[in-house]
């Protein structure tokens, strides 16, 4: 209040009134300048010098004085001023290097009244001494600058700035014979208006020629310095060396700047290339502006506040022959719509979010929403100029982190990691990815698999007692399974992972999974057996042509399980199903080319029902049919995995999709599964779980997603011995005729992982090598050295 | 549930914009001091500031990250009227920077003539795209036809909004059956009230974007707009920053009921609305599987939003901004009235028939 109090005094009782406006000149403005009424002001351009009245509502031409039949070039001005002591004196500064005064009180219609021809070229500022009603001062392009003493024809004093053009001059408000003028070539001088030999103080200010400064009105030493460098400089001159204070960067170079009046650290400024705008700054926030004007349409080649007390009104030529009022608070302002936060999820559910720090210091910072941010300013009772000023914003960075093991995605990529995708009977499939889901407290998803195993795989290993109770519960329908476990009761509470009830459910998936992994170990066992039999050499991917000998295995295989079966017959709507699905041998032939994760056993079990069910097909198809009929879950289990996917688990949906293969896969759109495809794999990059991700490529059935391993993949094979390219035939060398990269340890050639001892050169499979050396220290090879493998 | 990790960001303005690369081990902020400084997260996972360097003459309003595929590159846009692609680049072993990595610019997208407020990568099976959109309401997608070579981006496409842009999202989905999306929010203040999201599809025989959709029904101010991450869904979601959060649906209605070659048209539903922040909201981002949204508004304060099976939103948490004692539990957001609760829950379980007897 005080402040605004001050405002009034200064204007002498009478405030400024007036609104945003503006009016079309006839040509380019290059310059203008207010009267110290503040009511009129000139526009002074190259075929254009009037004068325009300021009235509330609009411009209103007030003067001409272009006068005459031929325009002369004296007319056509660079720059324009007025005199702040004398209302009726003006200076122009012509593009032909002659500086003209005008005397609004002849009576006649040409109101010149002196010229100064001494400039060689363009004359870029005429300043008047702020005090002295008879000095005025011009700098030109060419070099120089000179004062005038208007009583006298010629000029008192030559300056020789010994550097480049004189772009701008001005006298000092706080010294009476200062002035400074700035050059082209990035330097600012200091001058002492007596004496014209050399000039006080010189210092490199900017980057490129410095078009424009301005001596503060109140803090008297400081001068603010604009460039094509799109910097302002302000520079405290009270010290003995001219010290950078403030630094503001605009975002274009800087034509003019113009300190506001009344606002200690407000400056105004324009450029003259690119940017139309008018910026005023805080320099104390170098970064954003406080306030934007964005009325013309091309380049502002002048502004001016309209009072030197009054800081809400401010005027601007342009070239785009507009003159305009720009009322302060009309202005919008960049610092409103910025925005005050920043917020990302991360990839493991952490989030890190910055804010400006008033918004999180303290409750205070919370504010009602207004509805337009764009004028908040109008709710406001008054702008006032000399408001507090908040303080350079800044932002508060944090990263909230998830706890390990609250709702972090280390569940999906322990689950990508542990998850059997294939390479193993159905069933056991689904119970290891059940346990393993269980184990990782995912009880939904883990009953989703004991379900799919029940539904696809027999209940074969339920126990005789509690499999003829659901079968007598459930025997009038028909589906036994479907009325007791019903899928609805656990699907919906899948996605947030809550424990439903499931006191029905709760006594048969537990029996289920003991049963489950009883399983398991009788498995295990049987691999153990098994692996003492084979050869060590199926642990790598370089089965093929040995597919046989594993035929040889599994009747053996099949045979020792049998036995553990309760009910064996139970088992065989696996190898119905099995059958059932028609490219059984392509199925062969997948899995042949496929790399085993899983290793040799799971090469040996895949194997198991395809060979079993020729024996057992018979009786699997009289017992299914009667009781289910084929397609009858796969479409339910399709609409299992469209709620999964959507629940944003496409981990589930794709792991189901590939353990189910042909079951479900025909029900499914092929964009679907290619979608869901596309998902999971970025998704496990995005993890970095590159195996996972080129294992659910290898094992999609869509050519679109399986392709992705071949594209722009290329494997150069040399001959070990010969070192030449390797042919495409094999794994003889077309030259040497000797198999390349043999294993030392089992003498088969490595087509996979090789790994060799740098110092004798041998080497093998790594399974073999690092079993070899679990033994031995000595090359597997019989060469005697003792390899190192680090 | 949330431990909160201070990090002394050392920006000399606001920070407008945060954003984690593909893997999340990287951190990018952006800010009025027209930097751009990038975190590398360390074995003990600590943020250490590994680049800080000026990006722009102006504000810089975003920073986003490409696909890992195309390099270590930034996208970055400014005040200053333009975006720019920044490339790291790791020290040759010969001179002195070895080791040590530097950003250089790749490209400048000068064609804005206002201020660039968004920019953001298109998904990475569209190739090395990127949109951006600008004050003057031009959204502006360029391309660059070799990922190899950064320097050269080709705009492609200009979409008119007619109102001053705020942000913009790409529909991430990957599915051949979404083609190319792209919503765009204004933050257009002037009092009649207009759309202010609109959704622009790419078409296929034309090859241009045309105008999806316009959400009616969002007539305030815009300040941030996002698709849901899509794995394997049919439909979008977008959420949408604007004096409240929401949640809109966008099911494409089938192809054959509409007619061929033209836009796909949208079933619009609004699913979650929330006023919780009780101010402007600034921000939303969604976590990486599309179930969790996370707001954050005037209020200092980051919430979580998600859906129970009943596709029903809740408030599951929130964080103060500050770092101060997280209050992560539920109970706080469910005694928040939503107005989520008040809209017509769309029923998601597995058929609709049976759904009822869940409950019995």
């Amino acid at each position: 209040m005080e402040k605004m109090s001050r405002v009034t005094t200064a204007l002498s009782g009478s405030a400024l009134t007036g609104r945003t406006m503006h009016c079309h000149l006839d040509a380019p403005a290059n310059a203008i300048s207010v009267c110290r009424d503040a009511a009129q002001v000139v526009v002074a351009g190259r075929s254009i010098f009037k004068i325009y009245a300021i009235e509330e509502e609009r411009f209103v031409e007030k003067l001409n004085l272009r006068v005459g039949r031929k325009p002369s070039l004296n007319l056509s001005c660079a720059d324009v001023v007025w005199h702040q002591m004398d209302e009726s004196l003006l200076a122009t500064a012509a593009t032909n290097g002659v500086v003209v005064t005008w005397n609004l009180g002849r009576p006649s219609r040409n109101k010149q009244d002196q010229l100064f021809t001494e400039h060689k070229r363009t004359v870029n500022k005429v300043c008047f001494h702020p005090t002295e009603a008879h000095v005025l001062l011009s700098g030109s392009q060419d070099g120089f600058m000179k004062c005038f003493d208007l009583r006298r024809k010629d000029s008192v004093s030559t300056f020789s700035g010994q550097s480049e053009s004189v772009r701008d001059v001005q006298f000092s408000i706080r010294d009476y014979f200062t002035f400074a003028s700035t050059f082209e070539n990035g330097n600012v001088q200091l001058w002492d208006i007596r004496r014209p030999d050399r000039c006080e103080r010189m210092f490199t200010a900017h980057n490129g020629p410095v078009f424009c400064c301005d001596w503060h009105p109140e803090d008297r030493g400081w001068l603010a310095t604009g460039g094509r460098d799109k910097m302002v400089k302000v520079w405290d001159m009270t010290t003995h060396r001219a010290k950078e204070v403030h630094c503001v960067q605009t975002i274009a170079s800087v034509a003019r700047v113009k300190w506001r009046p009344e606002c200690r650290h407000h400056l105004a400024t324009c450029s003259m290339m690119v940017d139309h705008n008018i910026y005023v700054w805080d320099v104390r926030r170098p970064f954003v502006p406080a306030a934007m004007f964005e009325e013309h349409r091309d380049v502002t080649t002048g502004i001016a506040w309209r009072h030197p007390h009054d800081p809400s009104f401010l005027l601007s030529g342009s070239k785009d022959s507009t003159l305009c009022q720009h009322l302060f608070r009309d202005a919008s302002q960049p610092v409103e719509r910025a925005n005050p936060e920043g917020l990302c999820y991360g990839l493991f559910g952490d989030l890190a979010f910055a804010a400006k720090e008033s918004l999180v210091a303290v409750e205070s910072g919370r504010k009602p929403y207004t509805g337009d941010r764009r004028h908040p300013i109008f709710f406001k009772k008054k702008v006032d100029p000399a408001a507090p000023f908040a303080g350079l914003a800044s932002s508060a960075l944090s990263v909230f982190e998830m706890e390990p093991g609250s709702g972090s995605m280390s569940w999906f990529v322990d689950t990508a990691e542990r998850y059997a995708l294939a390479g193993r009977p159905l069933a056991e499939l689904c119970d290891h990815n059940a346990k393993v889901a269980r184990e990782l407290g995912r009880n939904q998803v883990a009953q989703t698999w004991t379900m799919l195993r029940i539904i696809y795989c027999s209940p074969g290993l339920v126990p005789g007692t509690n499999l003829s109770h659901s079968v007598g519960k459930g025997s009038s329908c028909g589906l036994p399974l479907m009325n007791s476990f019903n899928l609805k009761d656990v699907a919906p509470g899948l996605g947030s992972e809550t424990r439903l009830d499931r006191s029905k459910g709760d006594t048969r998936s537990d029996t289920v999974l003991l049963d489950s992994s009883a399983t398991l170990i009788t498995n295990e066992d049987n691999e153990e057996t098994e692996g003492s039999d084979v050869p060590a050499d199926y642990l790598l991917c370089d089965v093929e042509g040995e597919d046989d000998e594993l035929y040889l295995l599994d009747p053996e295989h099949t045979h020792s399980e049998e036995p553990e079966y309760v009910l064996p017959q139970e088992a065989f709507p696996l190898r119905h199903e099995i059958v059932d699905t028609p490219p059984g041998p392509e199925h062969l032939q997948d899995k042949a080319d496929s790399p085993h994760v899983s290793g040799s056993e799971a090469d040996a079990a895949s194997l198991v029902p395809v060979d079993s069910s020729f024996s057992l097909i018979s009786v699997s198809h009289a017992l299914y049919d009667s009781r289910l009929p084929p397609d009858f879950f796969s479409a339910l289990v399709c609409d299992m995995l469209r709620f999964y996917a959507e629940q944003g688990d496409v981990q589930m949906a794709v792991s189901v999709l590939v353990v189910l293969g042909e079951r479900v896969r025909k029900d499914i759109d092929e964009q679907t599964q290619e979608h869901w495809y596309t998902s999971y794999i970025d998704l496990l990059q995005r993890f970095c779980l590159w195996n996972v991700s080129n294992q659910v490529v290898k094992l999609s059935t869509s050519r679109a997603i399986s392709c992705l391993n071949q594209a722009s993949t290329t494997l150069h094979v040399n001959c070990s011995h010969c070192k030449r390219p390797m042919s495409s035939r094999g794994w003889v060398c077309d030259r040497c005729h000797r198999c390349a990269s043999m294993c030392a340890v089992c003498h088969h050639v490595v087509k996979g992982l090789f790994v060799w001892c740098q110092g004798c050169s041998h080497g093998g499979h790594l399974q073999h090598i690092m079993k070899w050396l679990e033994g031995s220290s000595h090359c597997p090879a019989g060469c005697g050295h003792l390899c190192e493998y680090s | 549930m949330f431990v909160a990790r201070s990090i002394a960001a050392d920006h000399k303005d606001l920070i407008h914009d945060v954003s984690f690369d593909f893997h999340g081990r990287r951190m990018a902020t952006c800010s009025s001091d027209q930097s751009v400084k990038v975190w590398d997260k360390s074995e003990s996972g600590d943020w250490h500031c590994t680049a800080s360097w000026k990006t722009h003459s102006g504000s810089v309003w975003r920073v986003t990250w490409a696909h890992p595929e195309f390099g270590q590159v930034l996208a970055s846009c400014s005040f200053d009227r333009t975006a720019a692609v920044w490339e790291e680049i790791v020290g040759e072993s010969n001179d002195k920077l070895r080791g040590q990595s530097h950003w250089v610019k790749r490209t400048t997208l000068v064609d804005s003539r206002t201020s660039v407020t968004d920019v953001k990568f298109a998904p990475k099976h569209m190739g090395l795209m990127l949109a951006t959109c600008s004050a003057d309401g031009i959204v502006r997608i360029y391309e660059a036809p070799d990922v190899m070579n950064l320097s050269q981006w080709s705009l492609q496409h200009e979409v008119s909004c007619k109102l001053s842009c705020s942000c913009i999202s790409w529909n991430p989905s990957s599915s051949r059956a979404h083609p190319p999306m792209i919503a765009v929010g204004s933050d257009d203040g002037s009092p009649n009230a207009m759309a202010k999201v609109q959704v622009f599809e790419y078409n296929e025989n034309t090859r241009k974007y045309a105008k999806a959709e316009t959400l009616m029904t969002v007539t305030d101010p815009v300040h941030d707009i996002a698709f849901a991450p899509n794995l394997g869904r049919s439909f979008h979601i977008l959420a949408i920053a604007t004096k409240d959060v929401r949640i809109f649906t966008l099911k494409p209605v089938r192809k054959e009921l509409t007619s061929s070659g033209g836009p796909t048209k949208f079933e619009i539903q609004v699913v979650a609305q929330f006023d919780n922040h009780n101010s402007q909201v600034w921000r939303v981002s969604w976590n990486i599987t599309g179930t969790v949204l996370a707001s954050s508004g005037d209020d200092g304060c980051v919430r979580l939003w998600k859906a129970n099976y009943m596709d029903n939103w809740k408030c599951t948490g929130i964080l103060k901004g500050n770092g101060s004692p997280v209050s992560g539990s539920s109970q706080q957001g469910n005694a928040n009235p939503s107005l989520g609760s008040n809209i017509p829950n769309l029923q998601h379980s597995l058929n609709g028939s049976s759904a009822g007897r869940k409950h019995s």
